[in-house]
């Protein structure tokens, strides 16, 4: 039978959202430097195309200088906006997870679709740019797609109205949008049900007094409700390390109680990780379940070593936690703050977004056109040849590619210049 | 340079980017267990602007023919695998045969789920419980997912592990050309036993537990399928429908409209199944939801404060009026004596009309009835249909909306009704 650590590295928060630090800035910084480069390449095409006595498009030139009066004088990439950083994102991902949870409580939905919701739109955020697609419409297609994920699936109709918003389209086509982002991954663990079972334990260990307890778990609820949520706690830890970060930040010397009671088992030195010799029961061995090494295995599993290990996740999600406290939802509500921080990358947004990709509704029907004219090229015939002729179609010839790739412009993954 | 923020990366760089782009988790692929060994292509570099030529349909907003990074990694996806011929078309989905482009002798199915006309809300409430739960189920007994894509219209496309061998239903109502006996139940029922215990345990309600979702792969092995009804366990106090389950496999408490229920639920469905291995027959095939609990009181025992205390507190609690007091092992051994008397003993314990008594999965594989004899069959050696049918049978069931009564779409089920009439007719 399966330990739960074995089937929580079985789900999909596991193994596809699950990251290191490092990992993470790197996927965030090259999901940034790909949108940049890719809005460059399609500003600049448009700004070279678009002056009012233009003739409309002709991309089999798109260096003609038929109707720009110098484009090499121009210096190649002309009047492009200022791009947001990858710090830039992070504090609009931060906003606007805010203002899902703003607008999640307000149409009073439950703690697991708003939680669910939040994380949706942060884990759609790291593949995809805040200026590839915008936030404010994704947070509420984010909510919706929530309530589906909880099991609850609302009209769509119904659910505008609790947002005073009136054109349906506008969410279902962002819906698919954000499926795809999350690599179709709908199941989202939560730590509150953690939180009802240490409460539980304190309580069954008969000598806490019961406000205390009920204090303690008040608090770490509300921390669970808002801090894990819009930090990146989720991507880095387990809903019980990330409960046990909050009960702790609610009342550390319960927490300390409750990992005391759990690894009440100390004397296990001689296998303390660096010793590997043959008779060293190996907990990621699949063949010690039923062997008589099992007492050894669990001595080394409540024993000081993985104690000290588990104490340490846990400090530094408190850590995390800790910079974005309950109280913080006033921060990013108020209206001073958002003047200084959020307007000024707002305004930048404005300039520097994906023309194409920026009205979600224009996209899906550009899709969908695309979709059908395909269909008709094909003839419906859906064998081989037919479809990688398509792809041929979609991604250019080989030779192109490189060509484009080469003068590409990126940006300077070492930073701006000086 | 000074002019632009931006500088174009040195083609190195640029490698390096691409070699960087392999180690981060969320651009491989999200399944682990591919059939095909085609190394992920997502390292390709987004192309802006390539491609953007030659379509100038739309003058202004151009078309965006250029694929961002989801879009690419949805292409990589699409592109390993080949659809082939219709296996079938349903109402919620077609189901087409497959093979992974790499290697061609893999078979895939591929389930293309319809935009469906009269769901206006988005996205499908089966299709995202389907997914859900198939994301997160890997068991041997449980039907893999082997990918997701989305063709270019939208519509999802779920790459499913194919098999081949038709379901339980049919070798079930084939009493003609298959015959089989109590080593083979006892080798489909562990099967099935284990993936419902696996998704308990997972806490998942699969809540459509019947013969025809049970299907076999090549090597003989029964696979759960089909989760468009399933849902996780419900926090204490939070209600669920209750109108779940297809009415023969449905249990007395949600037949009474209970809105808190557990594992049990299935644990019937199970039993519904068990029963119908044996007697080569539905086992309780209700016509109606009236019809359903009068066959409930008929066959098992009416559900009374007695044996059931608080039924008769739920919403819908009717009953006929004509009580028959719950029957005991004996009165099973006669139909269903063919699994011995262990194995009619657990039939019984999954049939206990209260379902907090009822017996729940871990202990179902606990009970004695798989260590007595006769040893269960091993699945190479299991009776299977041969010849065609199973394939298309197998479609059938993946395309079925699922929670729709398979006897009220097919012809089936005009089948069954009229041998139901002869049964109702002692009434």
């Amino acid at each position: 039978m399966a330990t739960e650590d074995v089937r929580y590295r079985e789900s999909s928060q596991f193994r596809l959202w699950s990251f290191s630090h490092s990992q993470l800035a790197a996927m965030r910084e090259n999901t940034n430097a790909k949108a940049v480069a890719s809005i460059s390449e399609r500003l600049s095409s448009l700004g070279a195309t678009v002056p009012p006595s233009s003739i409309p498009m002709d991309i089999s030139a798109p260096t003609s200088t038929a109707n720009t009066p110098d484009p090499e004088g121009g210096g190649g990439t002309p009047r492009l906006p200022e791009f947001l950083s990858p710090a830039d994102e992070a504090t609009m991902v931060t906003f606007y997870t805010a203002e899902l949870m703003r607008a999640g409580a307000h149409a009073e939905f439950s703690d697991e679709i708003i939680a669910t919701a939040a994380t949706l739109f942060r884990r759609f955020y790291v593949t995809n740019s805040i200026m590839t697609y915008p936030p404010q419409e994704m947070l509420v297609v984010a909510l919706f797609f929530g309530c589906k994920a909880e099991g609850a699936f609302p009209r769509i109709t119904d659910f505008l109205k609790t947002f005073g918003r009136e054109r349906p389209e506008e969410i279902l086509a962002g819906e698919f949008l954000l499926f795809r982002g999350i690599r179709f991954s709908i199941d989202v663990k939560h730590p509150f049900r953690a939180l009802r079972g240490a409460v539980m334990e304190l309580r069954s260990l008969g000598d806490i007094e019961e406000t205390r307890i009920e204090a303690a778990e008040r608090r770490a609820k509300d921390i669970l409700r808002f801090s894990p949520l819009i930090t990146d706690a989720y991507f880095h830890y387990t809903p019980s390390q990330i409960m046990m970060a909050a009960l702790s930040l609610a009342d550390r010397s319960l927490a300390e109680r409750l990992i005391q009671a759990t690894f009440h088992h100390v004397n296990v030195p001689e296998i303390s990780g660096t010793n590997s010799g043959a008779d060293t029961p190996n907990p990621t061995t699949t063949n010690t379940k039923e062997t008589n090494k099992s007492e050894d295995n669990k001595a080394f599993i409540i024993g000081s070593y993985v104690r000290d290990k588990v104490l340490g996740t846990i400090e530094s999600c408190r850590d995390m936690l800790s910079k974005e406290l309950p109280e913080r939802k006033e921060h990013w509500a108020n209206r001073a703050v958002y003047k200084a921080q959020v307007v000024p990358l707002k305004k930048k947004l404005n300039k520097c977004h994906d023309p194409d990709r920026w009205n979600l509704v224009e996209l899906q029907k550009v899709r969908r056109e695309q979709a059908l004219s395909s269909t008709k090229k094909l003839d419906g015939s859906e064998d081989e040849s037919a479809a990688l002729k398509d792809d041929g179609a979609v991604f250019g010839s080989e030779a192109k590619r490189r060509k484009v790739s080469g003068n590409k412009k990126l940006e300077d993954p070492f930073g701006g210049p000086l | 340079m000074g002019a632009s923020p931006l500088v174009a990366y040195p083609n190195d760089v640029l490698q390096q980017q691409q070699h960087q782009h392999h180690r981060i988790p969320s651009q491989q692929s999200p399944f682990r267990r591919q059939p095909s060994v085609n190394p992920p292509s997502n390292g390709t570099p987004l192309l802006p602007g390539a491609g953007a030529g030659g379509r100038s349909s739309a003058p202004h907003p151009q078309p965006p023919a250029t694929l961002d990074n989801l879009e690419q990694m949805n292409e990589d996806e699409k592109r390993k695998y080949v659809k082939g011929r219709k296996l079938g078309e349903g109402t919620y989905a077609n189901v087409y045969l497959g093979h992974s482009r790499s290697d061609p002798s893999v078979l895939v199915a591929i389930k293309k789920i319809k935009v469906q006309k009269e769901y206006q809300d988005g996205l499908a409430p089966d299709a995202v419980r389907e997914l859900k739960y198939l994301m997160e189920l890997h068991h041997p007994n449980i039907i893999s997912l082997l990918s997701v894509f989305s063709s270019k219209d939208q519509n999802l496309n779920l790459v499913l592990e194919y098999l081949p061998l038709g379901d339980l239903e049919m070798l079930i109502r084939n009493v003609d050309s298959v015959s089989y006996g109590a080593a083979d139940i006892k080798a489909w029922m562990g099967m099935l036993t284990r993936a419902v215990f696996f998704c308990h345990d997972n806490f998942v309600l699969h809540r459509d537990i019947k013969p025809n979702n049970l299907l076999i792969a090549a090597d003989g092995e029964v696979k759960l399928a089909d989760f468009g009804l399933a849902r996780s366990f419900a926090d204490p106090g939070h209600k669920m429908t209750s109108n779940v389950i297809t009415r023969w496999y449905r249990p007395p408490e949600l037949l009474f409209g209970a809105r808190h229920y557990s594992g049990a639920v299935d644990i019937w469905s199970v039993g519904c199944v068990f029963a119908e291995l044996i007697i080569r027959n539905a086992f309780l095939p209700g016509d109606s939801e009236v019809e359903q609990i009068a066959l409930i009181c008929r066959h098992i025992g009416t559900p009374t404060e007695e044996n059931w205390p608080g039924v008769t507190l739920l919403k819908e609690y009717t009953v006929p009026s004509d009580v028959v007091p719950v029957l005991g092992k004996e009165a099973y051994m006669g139909r269903f004596g063919a699994v011995g008397s262990e194995g009619v003993d657990l039939l019984v314990k999954t049939m206990i009309l209260d379902p907090k008594n009822r017996i729940t999965a871990r202990q179902m594989l606990e009970h004695r009835w798989w260590r007595t004899d006769p040893k269960p069959t091993r699945k190479e050696d299991l009776p299977r249909k041969s010849g065609g049918g199973a394939e298309v049978k197998a479609a059938a069931d993946l395309k079925r909306r699922p929670g729709v009564v398979a006897d009220d779409e097919g012809p089936r089920g005009a089948k069954v009704a009229r041998k139901l009439d002869f049964g109702a007719a002692k009434k």
